[in-house]
């Protein structure tokens, strides 16, 4: 997460090397597009061909461990095919972290935006209603929607989103502020723009690359909240394949057929692991300042 | 205690109230805004009119929304939130009582992820330098990207279901038998601290790799202090600061992590509480452990933040300046 940015690189020699290396992907990038390529792909892919149809049943075939041929990863206890509900959760996964994200994205730095150049009266009310709500921890958020909504994946959406908002919000209202005490913006003043186009045309493309590398960091809590909400029976509901339901499922066969906890797991880490690294590759990446930590992984 | 740190306690005080009152106005009206009628989510939506009426007159939901407001806050105060509806229990009493394991679990964790971090920066900044640096930014990264749950499970199946090391689940209170207690705590403290203490190991080993070449250390083996000992004194405090924030910091997120962990662990805390009222729509069960959770990461919050002033006067007068 964002505080493991400090961390800092002593490979000896980096500055050197910075100046030829600038437009080179740092290994975290690569890494990071590698990992999100292949959960999106599959996720893509599960819409077109599954090895079986994610509801088919096989009685016969229940519990088979991994490597029983025709079910490389084994089966649940209605004999229904791993590979198949892992490919169809991942889709599960990506859509709850993506609409979450994306929706408290934009509110997230609209509300930023209007705080940064608002009077300093509402800017403290916002800014510590904004502090407040990061606080509240999102598992509590999503635990509160789910009384008032039905528990499933709307709930785990709606839940996220609440949780994101004052995040993001947050992140923008600093570097928003920054960009409007610039030069250029009091030259935009003068010239005649208003306070909404310089907010939009001048300060957010400004502060797009903190808003980009948020959001991937975003996508990754948002996969393993979505897990979490469903491993607690709040989040995606039977029939909904997700990556944490099967985990749920997994856990009162812990002795009988520990594989099938093993699978949903690893899953969930690629897809974490994956979208964490495009946000540091990408923080690295975008920020001119900080492309002497190229070197880190 | 000068005036100073009185004016200082006594900002951060009304920053606490603030925040206290926009986060029990924010669960109250959640619920209610998303949720509307209070009965209807009790009973279901196809209730019969007369039923629900009859459970607002019980529930004193007929009564103007500051009215129930201000009753709930009162209860907390008085000690009286009530019953459940369906499960018959006195709410604050339940609260209170299911606060120990929780709290244990989520400050037990704090300290456990303080003290591997501490072990495991420290080692890895005096020893091996080239590659145990990329090892902890690995383990780092995978530490955050592993669920609490699914570590939690793994434990299980190898400390308990494969070796038989510790209990699978349950919990002991821990005044009633302090060894079996923390002996089946071991496993859901383990699983909830991995992640955290991913994050602090990158601050511990840069805070000693930090130190390494400042003249103090010269001066401090000069006059006779090894290298070793020079850099872990001086590492620590220089790693103290930014630990302490990081914790306060992770101290939200154990606790929701504490809320997953239970239903892994079948440890009867407020996780398990909440989940079961959240199943049961108990709508005053929900909105109270979810502001004594607020509450606790916003006491912590407040104390954080005095210390940090007491500690640094920078801090405490740029905040004075209004930085909010």
């Amino acid at each position: 997460m964002a505080e493991t940015q400090t961390a800092t690189s002593r490979s000896p020699g980096n500055g050197k090397t910075a100046a030829r290396t600038r437009r080179r992907w740092p290994t975290s990038l690569v890494l990071g597009v590698i990992l999100v390529g292949l959960v999106v792909g599959v996720a893509l892919l599960s819409f077109f061909w599954t090895p079986y149809n994610p509801t088919a049943i096989n009685v016969r075939a229940r519990l088979s461990p991994p490597g029983t041929p025709g079910y490389p990863f084994g089966t649940d206890r209605v004999g229904r095919d791993l590979v198949t509900q892992l490919m169809v959760g991942a889709r599960n996964s990506l859509y709850v972290s993506i609409v979450a994200t994306f929706v408290s994205i934009i509110i997230g730095t609209a509300i930023g935006l209007f705080t940064a150049a608002a009077a300093p009266r509402w800017q403290s009310i916002v800014t510590r209603a904004v502090d407040v709500g990061v606080a509240i921890p999102g598992i509590i958020v999503a635990l509160v929607i789910a009384t008032a909504l039905q528990p499933g994946n709307t709930a785990s959406i709606v839940a996220i989103i609440i949780w994101f908002i004052p995040v993001a919000a947050r992140v923008a209202i600093g570097p928003a502020k920054q960009v409007l005490t610039l030069d250029f913006v009091e030259a935009a003043y003068a010239y005649g723009r208003g306070k909404m186009f310089i907010l939009f045309n001048h300060v957010l493309p400004n502060i797009s690359s903190i808003v980009i590398v948020q959001a991937s960091v975003m996508f990754a809590i948002g996969i393993l909240a979505e897990a979490a909400l469903s491993f607690i029976g709040i989040g995606a509901q039977p029939p909904t394949a997700s990556w944490g339901r099967l985990l749920k499922e997994a856990q009162s066969l812990i002795d009988v057929s520990p594989s099938m906890m093993v699978f949903p797991g690893v899953a969930i880490m690629v897809a974490v692991l994956g979208f964490n690294l495009l946000g540091d590759g990408l923080r690295s990446y975008l920020d001119p300042r900080q492309v002497f930590r190229q070197g880190d992984a | 205690m000068n005036s100073r740190t009185l004016a200082l306690i006594s900002r951060e005080a009304l920053t606490l109230l603030v925040s206290a009152i926009i986060g029990s106005l924010v669960v109250f009206g959640l619920l209610r805004m998303l949720g509307g009628d209070v009965a209807l989510m009790i009973l279901g939506q196809e209730a019969a009119p007369e039923a629900a009426e009859a459970l607002r007159e019980e529930l004193g939901l007929n009564r103007p929304w500051y009215v129930q407001y201000f009753a709930w806050i009162g209860g907390f105060l008085t000690g009286d939130l009530g019953r459940s509806y369906s499960g018959g229990y006195d709410i604050f009493e339940q609260i209170v009582v299911r606060f120990g394991p929780t709290s244990l679990l989520a400050f037990g964790s704090l300290f456990v992820s303080i003290a591997i971090a501490i072990v495991v920066g420290t080692y890895s900044a005096l020893h091996n330098k080239d590659w145990t640096g990329a090892a902890v930014d690995v383990a780092a990264q995978l530490g955050i990207a592993i669920p609490n749950f699914w570590a939690g499970l793994m434990l299980v199946y190898v400390f308990a279901v494969l070796l038989g090391w510790f209990p699978a689940g349950g919990y002991v209170p821990l005044l009633q038998d302090p060894g079996g207690s923390l002996h089946s705590l071991v496993l859901p403290i383990v699983a909830l601290s991995l992640s955290s203490a991913a994050v602090k190991t990158r601050f511990v080993r840069s805070a000693m790799l930090d130190v390494m070449d400042e003249d103090y250390i010269k001066t401090a083996m000069a006059k006779g202090r090894t290298f070793r000992s020079a850099v872990i004194t001086h590492g620590l405090r220089n790693a103290s600061i930014p630990v302490l924030t990081i914790s306060a910091l992770q101290l939200g997120s154990l606790l929701a992590g504490a809320l997953v962990i239970e239903n892994v662990f079948v440890i009867p805390g407020l996780g398990r509480l909440l989940l079961v009222a959240v199943n049961g729509r108990e709508v005053m069960v929900v909105q109270s452990v979810a502001f004594v959770i607020l509450m606790i990461i916003l006491v912590m919050n407040f104390v954080m933040d005095v210390a940090y002033g007491l500690l640094d006067p920078r801090i405490a007068d740029k905040k004075a300046a209004g930085h909010g």
